[in-house]
């Protein structure tokens, strides 16, 4: 195990050294550098993983398709997996650009077979990269507090939303006495039981899904859960489940005709699973469905979190939580300040709200401020510029102010990041009303501040903003000649499309597939345009483009957010000028 | 007087509903199918009287579609083609194939209407 980790380092080391500007040695010095370097490296992975190292598997195993042990075959992936996708990358490029050239018919077909083949390639390489950083102990875990419950209802949103034309019920039941907030890797969990879900969506064609998550145990510090997955789908022979979560094996060849993929989206699932320290496990009967049942173990979430939450609560119902309190909110989406206002102001405090950096930071000079919220992702000044404003500001005061961010991201959820730009803490979006009153009280605690504070009276920010989305269906009612009925009909086939949109999506990122988030996204368009929400459209234009172009998946997840984000503020509007219409 | 039936070839289900009910309100008999395939399997049992078709559809495209009708089924029926902005440069190699006419997203249900009576008035 040192070997492997001291191995982690050293591939650290090696990347550092190839941003490192050589300047003070000779390009032939640096080369050599790095070749002794690497050979360096070689060596000690040979005596990680085996002597049988690359090319041996390579060249000699041609003649015997069936692949050694996990390990060998890993090492080798990892060490050739992007210097395949790089120039595959080119191939699906310039594909893309020979569309674009003239061609006569049987050319286009051709052209086409060549783009469906190389995407398939890019995505079979996608898993065998993702596999072979997994099964070479490459893949990085963390280890933070995560609302479990929020995870689960977004899966479930999800794979709902992947079902709609289909006759499938979706159910899904969560023990009660599951603690809320548990500590463990929450992007991996979604890995994992999206691809499970993703299967049971994939092989039912009517029937149900039951998605049940029970708690098995309970210890001082861990818990173990189990999470169970059934479906009514087609089943899996006998002979055939004792394979299934080997590499390269789908339960029947058609299948993968059928359905596609590599085939290893169960053996990374298992992974996964096991680097989780947890188990999996497979049952099933032909015809008549499959269940896969996992356990993963977990943290508990520390007492000192859990502790003032469950006395809060009490709280709540009778009195004002945070009352004397000033809050000041940095959101930009006119429905969540909305939102927020109202809770605080439940809650006894006093909100101001802006979504302008410059205002804000002007509002801490000249009020007394307990808490900020602040959303990171705002137009023009970000949530990190302001804190960073915050934190370099002459007045202690100012200074020391709590900071609390909101972020619907995952992956930034990084406390350690959060805590070395000067926020104090952080919460996920969409957030449960108790766990930011939880945050908030927090905050005042360790502020630890004795005086008693003179508190202003401010009015929370009116704002007149008129939205850029505004929406009006007249047109619309006129080309379904004044029929309501007919306008219901396509509000609904509207809504039923935006959820198909955003479900598809989010696998189509979760996979790279680029070609699949291009499609949804030109397909949605049409009906963004029947309801003229152009800042949508623009959206959906700009998510095209960067799959068509620089397929940064990291623009696209924001193209993706923004969407949501916008279409959140837009759905109830939809509502309203349908009211609108009906009583007109 | 028997309707005429006009052949609505398009796959987005919002679009789709909107001229389905614009068009039979206007006097047609429609059928309406949601992909390419749909539309060949059923024009090799019975043909409309005149055709509406996305360009952009699943396995089949509104192209193709012109091809298939001229070239293998020898039929001339009026074949009115719906595209998008994205997709204008094949409208001229559909008017080289066949296609009587386009009509260009976001479709005006009353401007089709014309076109589809227009379209129509122009066969003996």
């Amino acid at each position: 195990m040192n070997t492997r980790k001291l191995l982690t380092q050293l591939s650290k080391i090696e990347d550092g050294l190839d941003q490192f500007s050589f300047e003070e040695l000779s390009a032939s010095e640096a080369s050599d550098l790095k070749k002794t370097f690497e050979s360096f490296k070689n060596g000690l992975e040979s005596k990680v993983f085996g002597e049988n190292n690359a090319e041996t598997v390579i060249v000699g195993n041609t003649e015997h398709p069936k692949i050694t042990t996990a390990q060998t075959e890993s090492s080798l992936i990892a060490n050739v997996s992007h210097e395949i996708r790089t120039p595959l990358n080119g191939i699906v490029g310039f594909i893309d650009l020979l569309q674009e050239t003239k061609l006569t018919k049987e050319q286009q077909e051709l052209v086409k077979a060549l783009g469906l083949a190389s995407n398939n390639l890019m995505v079979i390489i996608n898993e065998l990269l993702e596999f072979s950083k997994l099964s070479s102990g490459k893949e990085s875990f963390i280890s933070t507090e995560f609302n479990l419950k929020n995870l689960l209802n977004e899966l479930s949103y999800l794979s709902k939303t992947l079902i709609v034309n289909k006759n499938i019920k979706f159910n899904l039941n969560i023990d009660r006495n599951i603690p809320e907030i548990i500590i463990g890797d929450p992007s991996k969990l979604s890995q994992v039981l999206l691809n499970l879900l993703g299967n049971a969506v994939k092989f039912v064609e009517k029937g149900e899904i039951n998605f049940t998550v029970s708690l098995k145990s309970i210890a001082t510090n861990e818990l173990l859960l189990g999470f169970d997955i059934s479906d009514t789908g087609i089943g899996i022979a006998k002979d055939k489940l004792e394979k299934i979560f080997d590499s390269y094996q789908q339960a029947e060849m058609d299948t993968h005709v059928k359905y596609g993929g590599s085939g290893l989206g169960l053996s990374i699932v298992k992974e996964i699973v096991e680097q989780l320290k947890g188990k999996i496990a497979v049952s099933s009967s032909l015809g008549h469905g499959t269940t896969f049942k996992l356990e993963i173990p977990y943290e508990k979430a520390t007492q000192k979190a859990k502790q003032p939450k469950e006395k809060e609560i009490a709280k709540i119902d009778n009195t004002k939580a945070l009352a004397g309190m000033t809050v000041l909110v940095f959101e930009d989406n006119l429905l969540n300040q909305k939102l927020i206002t109202s809770r605080l102001q439940n809650w006894g405090c006093k909100t101001v709200i802006t979504d302008n950096g410059l205002y804000g930071l002007k509002i801490l000079e000249n009020h007394k401020i307990d808490v900020v919220l602040m959303d990171l992702r705002m137009p023009g000044m970000t949530g990190f510029e302001i804190t960073k404003q915050i934190r370099n500001n002459s007045k202690k005061s100012i200074k020391n102010t709590q900071i609390i961010a909101l972020s619907a991201d995952f992956s930034t959820s990084d406390k350690e990041l959060f805590k070395t730009l000067g926020i104090n803490d952080f919460i996920l979006k969409p957030f449960i009303p108790d766990n930011l009153l939880e945050k908030i009280i927090n905050s005042k605690n360790r502020k630890m501040t004795g005086q008693e504070s003179k508190i202003q009276i401010m009015d929370p920010i009116s704002k007149t903003n008129t939205v850029a989305n505004e929406l009006n269906l007249d047109e619309v009612l006129e080309d379904c000649m004044g029929q309501i009925e007919l306008l219901d009909e396509l509000v609904q086939l509207f809504k039923k499309n935006i959820l198909e949109f955003i479900g598809k999506t989010k696998i189509h990122l979760l996979n790279d597939d680029f070609e699949g988030v291009g499609f949804t996204a030109h397909k949605i368009k049409s009906g963004l345009r029947m309801f003229k929400l152009n800042s949508l459209i623009e959206t959906c234009e700009q998510m095209s483009l960067v799959c068509k172009s620089n397929k940064d998946i990291k623009h696209l997840n924001f193209l993706y957010e923004e969407f949501l984000k916008e279409y959140e503020s837009i759905e109830p509007k939809i509502e309203l000028e349908i009211q609108r219409i009906k009583t007109k | 007087m028997k309707k005429l039936q006009i052949l609505l070839a398009e796959d987005d289900d919002m679009l789709a509903s909107l001229l389905n009910y614009r068009l039979e309100k206007g006097g047609y008999d429609v059928v309406l199918k949601n992909d390419g395939k749909e539309v060949k399997n059923w024009l090799n049992e019975s043909l409309p009287d005149i055709i509406v078709s996305d360009i952009m559809m699943p396995y089949f495209s509104g192209i193709e579609l012109v091809d298939y009708i001229r070239n293998e089924l020898k039929s001339t029926i009026p074949i009115i083609l719906i595209s998008s902005a994205s997709n204008e440069e094949n409208v001229l190699s559909a008017f080289e194939m066949g296609a009587n006419d386009f009509i260009s997203k976001p479709v005006s249900p009353s401007e089709l209407l014309v076109r589809v009576s227009r379209e129509i008035s122009r066969i003996d």
